[in-house]
């Protein structure tokens, strides 16, 4: 995995990236959504859906090509829009355009309740995880975050932790 | 039997196709002879759908707050009446 997360280290840091893409994205989605018809909440949904389409690419890919961000954002809500309220997949979300298992374990009756066990009892554990796996930090930053004395400390750290999540 | 931590590098590996050329190798030819082995591929993915999952849900919720805050704050009033005036019905 390719670490290229471009929005930040810490939630602050992400706060003020994702208060800039509002500013210069949501104004041309909205006025989009409205002249299709719909509504405040609609725009607001596909948009919000957009900027994670938008974090998972950027934290995850190699290339480093500078993209215009907010012309990249509308032609992902446009993309959703019409999947979402012209196709009449009305529970469609960023989930179900990216292949995963997370519908999958959706769909398992105990995925509610081992979330919520996570997101509870296991809450220092996951936050490591998302912030290596998912928000693709360098593992120098992740150190630092979770008061670790260095890289090393934190590898293994976050293997151990990955090895008891798996148990 | 815990799995080792070189197998869940290894798997890490294969999952986000990142390993070495030989290690791919290696690996494709070590599903072949142990079944075992495609059940701990099985599991780590699922566990990575689940980190997947739990993370998604967070950055949500940082986007909300971001939204409450451009829709209550009055620092955006201009933002939010122009956003809102899109809406007004005609």
């Amino acid at each position: 995995m390719a670490q290229q997360n471009t929005f930040g280290y810490t939630a602050a840091e992400r706060e003020k990236a994702f208060i800039a893409l509002y500013q210069q994205a949501f104004p041309a989605v909205a006025k989009y959504v409205s002249k299709m018809g719909g509504s405040f909440d609609e725009a607001k949904d596909v948009f919000q859906d957009a900027l994670v389409s938008h974090y998972e690419r950027s934290a995850t890919t190699a290339l480093e090509l500078k993209i215009d961000e907010k012309a990249y954002l509308f032609g992902i809500a446009k993309n959703l829009w019409a999947k979402k309220f012209r196709e009449n997949v009305l529970h469609s979300h960023v989930d179900t355009f990216e292949t995963d298992l997370v519908d999958e374990i959706d769909a398992q009756p105990s995925g509610g309740k081992l979330m919520h066990y996570l997101e509870t009892a296991g809450q220092k554990c996951m936050e490591m995880l998302k912030a290596f796996y998912y928000d693709n930090l360098p593992v120098k930053t992740i150190a630092g975050l979770f008061g670790f004395s260095g890289e090393r400390s934190a590898t293994v750290q976050r293997s151990l932790t990955y090895e008891d999540f798996l148990e | 039997m815990r799995t080792s931590l070189n197998e869940i590098k290894l798997i890490d590996g294969r999952i986000f196709n990142t390993n070495p050329p030989e290690d791919a190798l290696l690996f494709d030819a070590l599903l072949i002879i142990n079944p075992e082995l495609g059940q701990q591929l099985m599991w780590q993915q699922k566990a990575h759908a689940i980190v997947k999952q739990y993370s998604r849900k967070k950055l949500k919720a940082e986007i909300e707050a971001v939204h409450q805050e451009l829709f209550h704050k009055p620092e955006y009033s201009s933002f939010r009446r122009r956003i809102l005036g899109l809406f007004k019905k005609k």
